[in-house]
């Protein structure tokens, strides 16, 4: 049996309007799961519980079998986490934002950062600010990627890119997961999914709705009537009456 | 938490925290309130600090394998660091002013503060002052910083007015003296105030890694 490379169990947080109730999932070495639900549904405080930035009301986190947040730091070795385009520094230099973020990673791979921006096309020269949202991105993957995370966690990565810019992100996904790298990423874009996941976990208004393969999920929906494609069956699954409720 | 001080240094701090140790200088000015100074170099930190939460400073710190309580560490070592020089500074202008400069005309006429032992002590109090007021309450909520240095501001305001006011209290003209009068008295309460600000930050510091660690980011 493969050991879960992550594995939340029944994360519970509470806010004054909003309760993530007991969501539970698990993720296997070298897969990709899509982490889906409207904006609003729990998805970015699941990732942050993940981070230890928020703290879970209830529930247990383990990342590569050792508990968070005891093992915090050595859990933050082995992962990366992109919340999207880089919006940190702006004024200061690729080359200096990255210098400074080596010397915390015992793993730092000079060699891999090199090859990265390359690929990436990035200039150290260059601030974020300097950067379009595609390529903040890619500096953020880069920075992730340098220290030879065996998992990334990305909150919304493809939101705001244009259309080139999201398949060329999806190529480095599939790209990552060839190498054994682990994926978990949050995103409303379904379409985004339907091309490189294996597994989706799906919240709605903080619960959990399913949690396994994607083309499991896709077949019980198809089989159920609730549509073809992801975005079919998320508005099956949650969109309001509203015209109904407007035309009253 | 070198790695954490040297991102304090090259990412995080403004320009203005290292530009506003030349307000250590003031040290010399006469008649002016040379405690002043003191006020400045915080100040000059405060502006890291307001530089850091535009920088998003606080999210790419956690997001690294350090613990929470390590960023607020970092950020008391980096506000102690500056401190640090600052202080450096005014002692070698203080100990200028009560050698060589001991009688020069501006400093035995002076209506205000002269740079004494005592004056050293009072910097010590403003610095921990700071470290309590403000560095301790931005803490409570990670990204506040404009209560936290009106209040420090506050304090700072009062903590000179005492010192201006001390030496001309009955029996406390030897304060006032340039060269220093009953050295080891003030040298003494310099001891007393270094311990205080010791014991202030150490305290600060602690507290503020309890509150951070509850915040939710």
């Amino acid at each position: 049996m493969t050991v879960a490379i992550l594995e939340v169990q029944g994360l519970v947080k509470r806010y004054p309007s909003f309760l993530l109730d007991g969501v539970t999932f698990s993720l296997e070495p070298g897969r990709i799961m899509g982490l889906i639900g409207r904006n609003g549904a729990g998805k970015t405080t699941t990732l942050k519980s993940i981070f230890n930035l928020v703290h879970p009301d209830g529930g247990e986190i383990r990342v590569f079998g050792l508990p968070m947040p005891e093992k915090e730091r050595e859990i933050k070795q082995r992962i990366g986490f992109a919340g999207g385009a880089v919006d940190y520094y702006e004024r200061k230099k690729i080359r200096d934002i990255a210098k400074v973020t080596a010397s915390f990673y015992e793993s730092w791979d000079e060699e891999a950062y090199r090859r990265y921006l390359s690929v990436f096309s990035l200039e150290e020269d260059k601030t974020p600010m300097q950067l379009s949202a595609g390529m903040r991105v890619k500096f953020s993957l880069t920075l992730a990627l340098s220290h030879r995370a065996e998992l990334l966690i990305l909150d919304e990565p493809t939101s705001g890119l244009d259309p080139v810019s999201r398949a060329e992100l999806l190529d480095v996904f599939r790209y990552l997961k060839g190498r054994g790298v682990s994926i978990l990423f949050s995103t409303h874009i379904t379409s985004d999914l339907e091309n490189c996941a294996d597994d989706i976990t799906y919240i709605a208004k903080g619960k959990l709705i399913a949690s396994g393969s994607l083309d499991g999920f896709l077949a019980e929906n198809r089989q159920a009537g609730r549509g073809d494609t992801l975005e079919e069956i998320m508005v099956w699954h949650e969109k309001e009456p509203l015209y109904e409720k407007l035309a009253e | 938490m070198k790695n954490l001080l040297n991102k304090e240094i090259r990412l995080a701090a403004s320009p203005l925290s290292y530009i506003f140790l030349v307000a250590a200088v003031m040290t010399l000015l006469p008649g002016y309130p040379i405690l002043m100074s003191a006020f400045f170099i915080c100040f000059g930190v405060f502006h890291s600090f307001q530089h850091a939460r535009e920088a998003n400073d606080t999210l790419y710190t956690v997001l690294l394998p350090v613990r929470k309580r390590d960023f607020v560490r970092a950020k008391y070592m980096f506000t102690c660091l500056i401190q640090l020089a600052g202080f450096i500074v005014c002692t070698a202008l203080t100990a200028v002013r009560m050698s060589a400069l001991s009688k020069a005309q501006p400093y035995v006429g002076n209506a205000l503060m002269n740079a004494t032992p005592l004056f050293l002590a009072f910097v010590l109090l403003i610095f921990a002052a700071f470290n309590v007021l403000f560095v301790g309450g931005f803490f409570r909520t990670g990204y506040k910083i404009g209560v936290p240095f009106l209040f420090f501001g506050i304090a700072c305001l009062l903590l000179i007015a005492v010192a201006e006011i001390l030496p001309h209290l009955p029996g406390l003209e030897f304060l006032h003296v340039p060269s220093g009068e009953r050295l080891g008295l003030q040298c003494g309460l310099l001891a007393a105030s270094a311990f205080v600000y010791g014991i202030l930050t150490f305290a600060s510091c602690r507290t503020a890694e309890r509150r951070f660690e509850r915040i939710d980011l």
